[in-house]
């Protein structure tokens, strides 16, 4: 985990902006098992029905394949995204040759799990085009509030 | 536990056993087969059973795979089968034929609306992946706790949370678009239309405000019109209810076409 990663806490996004690059992280405690919430993260059709900041995911979320993702932020653009890493249960990596998308799941003691993403975007050319590529801190936010909802909730189902 | 009791025991369970592998299946010839080789299995491993579950929850594990292997290569249908299936019908006289003779001789070939409710949930319900379908089944009509579905299925406790969730949420989201006994918009009318072809003189409307999800459709939020839409499922039995003819003619058709299909 990077540490403006391990800063951002409490579903409270935070940017940390360099000349070349700009890291977006947050992260939130969620009462439900990894389990389900790493299924929520890999199951990609089902995104749009529990997370308003994904219009759509196409493809299969599994390393090595392709997705087509179009989000809220840019919801004209199709962002072309290769899961470039996946450890089970654990961590996803998503990247084109702008950005990494990393997610992270670690189960605590207390029962519950946090989850963590961040996103690095950069480059040699990332001052020339970096003001107009919009804040993710909101959009990240929601996510991480969308996700908790819905694992919770799914977690409450009565046994 | 003797044969005889295993027997008794069995016998009582068939009716469930049978239902649920038909909604999960879709043929009423491999629910023969597969009740068969439950049944077999279950003798030859009776010795094995200790009692840590119930019988019933041990029959539908077994029953369970077995669906599982026989299902394991066939594709899932898709969310419009009941359009795809409708375009077929229409060009099939045959089938019309077929099914009008059923209406007019079987004493189980009754039209009834809330049995096409129950026959529209069947086809939908397998496009939801496997293991959401089987999960539906087992909690909403079959009514297995979370724990015995742990056991039937084997698998975590949290992975049958989220088939349950994400299978309901899905068929909720599948009927909100398209029933339009739930939502005016909604692009399917087929019970109403099936009336109309099978009973003519009856009034789809006076027929319709007798049911129940109908009849809150306006004012009941979209899980209670689902929790409605499974209690109408709970009480029919697909084998025994007076349009089973019927709608299991009808339910042949739609597999012999998404066979094709998908």
């Amino acid at each position: 985990m990077t540490s403006t990663m391990t800063m951002a806490q409490n579903g409270i996004a935070t940017t940390e902006h360099k000349t070349f690059s700009r890291e977006t992280s947050v992260s939130i405690d969620v009462s439900a098992d990894p389990a389900i919430i790493w299924n929520l993260l890999v199951n990609a059709s089902d995104y749009p029905r529990w997370n308003a900041t994904i219009i759509s995911i196409d493809g299969r979320i599994a390393e090595g394949e392709k997705i087509r993702l179009k989000s809220t932020l840019a919801p004209k653009r199709v962002f072309k995204l290769k899961v470039k890493s996946l450890v089970n249960g654990k961590e996803m990596v998503w990247g084109d040759g702008q950005g990494t998308r990393t997610y992270k799941l670690t189960h605590n003691a207390d029962g519950t799990t946090t989850f963590a993403m961040s996103e690095k975007i950069g480059g040699f050319m990332f001052p020339l085009y970096a003001k107009h590529i919009p804040s993710f801190d909101k959009s990240f936010e929601q996510f991480a509030a969308d996700l908790k909802k819905e694992a919770e909730t799914i977690h409450s189902i009565k046994k | 536990m003797t044969v005889e009791l295993f027997n008794q025991e069995f016998e009582s369970i068939l009716g469930q056993l049978k239902s649920y592998l038909l909604r999960i299946t879709a043929s009423v010839h491999d629910v023969e087969d597969i009740v068969h080789d439950t049944y077999l299995k279950a003798l030859d491993k009776l010795s094995t059973f200790r009692g840590e579950s119930s019988l019933k929850t041990w029959l539908f594990t077994i029953a369970s795979n077995l669906a599982k292997d026989n299902l394991r290569f066939q594709k899932r249908w898709t969310e419009d089968v009941t359009d795809v299936c409708k375009q077929e019908a229409l060009a099939n006289r045959q089938f019309f034929q077929e099914a009008m003779q059923i209406r007019t001789t079987s004493p189980q070939g009754l039209f009834e609306i809330k049995e096409h409710i129950v026959f529209c949930f069947t086809c939908i319900s397998k496009s939801l992946p496997l293991q959401q379908q089987l999960c539906l089944f087992l909690k909403e009509v079959y009514e297995f706790k979370v724990s015995e579905i742990v056991t039937i299925l084997d698998t975590t406790e949290a992975m049958i949370k989220y088939y349950l969730h994400t299978g309901r949420s899905k068929m909720i989201q599948i009927f909100d678009g398209r029933c339009a006994l739930v939502n005016k918009e909604g692009v399917c009318h087929q019970c109403s239309e099936l009336n109309g072809i099978f009973n003519p003189k009856q009034k789809f409307q006076e027929e319709v405000v007798k049911i129940e999800l109908a009849r809150e459709a306006n004012s009941a939020d979209k899980e209670r019109l689902f929790d409605l839409r499974m209690k109408i499922i709970k009480e029919i039995d697909p084998f025994d209810s007076g349009a089973a003819e019927l709608q299991l003619h009808h339910l042949e058709h739609n597999r012999v076409v998404m066979e094709k299909y998908v």
